[in-house]
């Protein structure tokens, strides 16, 4: 090579840029001519470089669009053993270029430039391009600066093998990368069609033997319990998993896994018997890629030909980083989209689920003469199947239903819905709640049951003409009822199966007189399974007290904010973790004068 | 730049270039320093070492300027450089200047 050293460069680039401002050409020209001039340019040509130039750079500044006279004009001066080129890259609207004219009038004072470009320079060509325009102009070098020493054949031989190497070495890694670089364009398009990771990697893969000259690979992925499960391969057999952590499992893909190192396998380093590798493929050579991206281990890539071949070459190398990068990349992808569309689902899910929930709930509550009605109903972060129902059935009687379908979700709520319209439609003249009861659960079972889903509910049936209060309840909690004398509170509830245990559950129902100065509470869970900060349950039996507490001439919206109130203080969190819903009846103050 | 009023004769010398970023104030400077009764002008062009076709422009202003006012009054130009007067021998604008070398 140090025969070459005595010659001139092959190629030389000089790169400058002026503002968009006339006077800022000449500095520019001036640049451009001690380039040229270092370069041995002869001084006829770098004048007429220097001209055209000037002229390019003045019709670049002068016909700058206004957001263009804010970009500077970029020169380019490119300079051969043969030719100079400049490339003029303008921001103007651009032009067409003329055909080649001959001088214009010697009166005109203008409009000469492209003249002396066309006259001055070999060649010009305008390109004209979206935001930014290039006149490249080329003067051919007559004569050539002289080598320090004449070649000999010898030297002239040698650099001809050395320009023949390197044109071979050029041309190779042109075709390399281009090939690389469609398959993996081919790959990602199929991708974008299918969505079939599986079968975008098997033709990654395929297209990477062709290219790597290897003849199989294995591609494993890694599983959450740490297990190097294979994903696509190239042989039909069964292929074992390989736990990641384990060191009885003596494996090169582990090994590399392990380590975030290629691992060689070949004559020199032969695999071991009892790999699974060998298994397939003894006596090969190859190489173990770990797949990651970033700190991420995604899977390990394994790849490999027959051991007499030679190991792969280090572009072949990079060619294989090169795929199981973009592998990476993709697995990466995929993952990500399917997490997206999970929590997408889920939260769409629990959208629907609110939303039906939100529409089961009686928007106003009938009016009961001497009553008041109230009703409190918060969901948790997951929307669960709480709800309640307020029927008038005659004007002096209404039915007050609660019911809480054991699941979450969209089932829940549809389940609620189903309930409450079953409710709705088999609503007699005279309302038994336990065969009310009777009927739905008979009528529910079946579904029910298959999507191993019950329901607790109470029905009860106020009817103040006779001041009667009939209840029946599905294995839900039961209605507290304050009031008489002494204003005891009592428990009113019966024994009865949640709906949809028992096909042919009975439910029965209790019927007791409505004490003056009655208060009805029916709850959820929620309410008495709220806890507070040492872990303790708020329980039936404060519920119970609270009420017995209780003014009497309350009515039962300010009941139902003084046990808002009450929860909210005993309560640790401010998150509610359960649904949670309550139906108060209160006999309304002014009602002692009435009876 | 140096515009001398010597007699009827207007020379204008120490000229750098002749280009885009100057040729516009060339000219105004030029037609200023004119006299109403001028022969001849000469600009010597010794220290020019370059002259683009705006410059050029500006040069047949001058001699516009001068030979509308007063019939034919020659406008010389003095010792351009080769590649300058190449300028003018491919604008045919040599046999309208004359081209007057010293040295």
């Amino acid at each position: 090579m140090s025969s070459l050293a005595t010659h001139a460069p092959v190629c030389v680039t000089f790169r400058t840029s002026l503002p968009c401002e006339l006077d800022a050409v000449s500095a520019a020209r001036v640049e451009i001519g001690t380039f040229l001039r270092e370069q041995e340019v002869h001084q006829e040509e770098i004048s007429a470089c220097e001209l055209a130039l000037a002229e390019a750079c003045n019709n670049a500044i002068q016909n700058a669009t206004p957001e263009g006279r804010k970009e500077p004009v970029e020169i380019v001066a490119i300079c051969t053993r043969s030719k100079v080129e400049l490339h003029v890259i303008d921001h103007t609207a651009g032009f067409d270029w003329p055909e080649p004219t001959g001088a214009p009038d010697w009166q005109e004072e203008h409009g000469r430039g492209l003249f002396f470009i066309q006259s001055f320079m070999d060649r010009a060509s305008y390109f004209r391009g979206r935001n930014e325009n290039s006149m490249v102009m080329r003067k051919m070098r007559a004569s050539r600066p002289n080598f320090a020493s004449p070649e000999t054949d010898a030297t002239l031989r040698i650099r001809l093998t050395e320009t023949q190497q390197a044109l071979t070495e050029m041309a190779r890694e042109l075709c390399f990368r281009s090939e690389t670089l469609a398959a993996i364009c081919r790959c990602s398009a199929d991708l974008g069609r299918s969505n079939d990771l599986k079968g975008f990697a098997e033709r990654l893969m395929n297209d990477l033997l062709h290219i790597a000259a290897a003849e199989w690979f294995v591609v494993r992925i890694i599983q959450p319990a740490e297990m190097l499960t294979p994903f696509v391969r190239s042989i039909d057999a069964p292929y074992p998993d390989i736990p990641l952590a384990s060191d009885k499992v003596i494996s090169i893909e582990a090994e590399s896994a392990r380590s975030r190192h290629d691992m060689d396998f070949g004559p020199v380093r032969p695999l071991a018997s009892n790999d699974p590798l060998a298994r397939h493929f003894p006596n090969a050579s190859g190489l173990v890629h770990p797949i990651q991206m970033d700190d991420a281990l995604l899977g390990t890539l394994s790849i490999g030909r027959s051991a007499l071949d030679e190991p792969f070459s280090m572009q072949q190398r990079e060619v294989i980083r090169t795929f199981a990068d973009f592998l990476a990349i993709q697995l990466l992808n995929a993952q990500l989209r399917e997490e997206q569309i999970s929590t997408r689902l889920l939260s769409h899910e629990v959208e629907i689920a609110r939303g039906i929930q939100q529409s089961l709930l009686p928007r106003e509550l009938p009016e009961l003469p001497g009553f008041g009605l109230s009703a409190f109903c918060q969901s948790a972060r997951q929307v669960g199947g709480d709800f309640y129902d307020v029927l008038q059935l005659s004007k002096d009687s209404v039915l007050l239903m609660i019911a809480d379908v054991m699941g979450k979700g969209v089932p829940a709520a549809m389940f609620a819905a189903l309930l409450r319209s079953l409710i709705r439609a088999n609503l007699d003249s005279i309302v038994r709640p336990g065969r009310v009861l009777t009927r739905i659960n008979h009528l529910l079972f079946e579904d029910l049951s298959t999507v191993n889903m019950f329901i607790t509910a109470q029905l009860a049936v106020v009817d103040l003409a006779r001041r009667e209060l009939v209840l029946a309840n599905a294995g839900h909690c039961p209605l507290l009822l304050a009031g008489g004398e002494g204003n005891q509170v009592i428990e009113v509830t019966t024994e009865g199966m949640p709906l949809g245990v028992l096909r042919e559950a009975k439910y029965e129902e209790v019927s007791l007189s409505i004490p003056m100065e009655a208060r009805l509470l029916l709850y959820t869970d929620g309410v008495t399974e709220c806890r507070n900060a040492e872990g303790e349950l708020f329980g039936e039996e404060r519920l119970r007290t609270w009420l017995e507490g209780t003014a009497v001439n309350k009515t039962s919206e300010s009941l139902k904010d003084e046990l808002i109130a009450k929860l909210a203080s005993f309560e640790a969190s401010p998150t509610l973790t359960d649904d949670r819903t309550f139906l108060i009846a209160a006999e309304a103050p002014s009602a002692e004068v009435v009876v | 730049m140096k515009i001398q009023d010597i007699g009827d004769v207007l020379t204008v010398s120490n000229i750098k270039e002749l280009a885009a970023g100057n040729s516009d104030s060339f000219r105004e400077e030029v037609r200023a320093a004119m006299p109403s009764r001028v022969k001849a002008v000469e600009i010597d062009l010794s220290d020019t070492d370059f002259v683009d076709s705006c410059g050029l422009g500006a040069l047949i202003s001058v001699y516009k300027f001068v030979n509308n006012r007063s019939g034919s009054v020659p406008v010389r130009l003095v010792n351009p450089a080769p590649s300058i007067q190449q300028i003018f021998e491919l604008t045919r604008l040599h046999k309208i200047f004359e081209i007057v070398k010293t040295e």
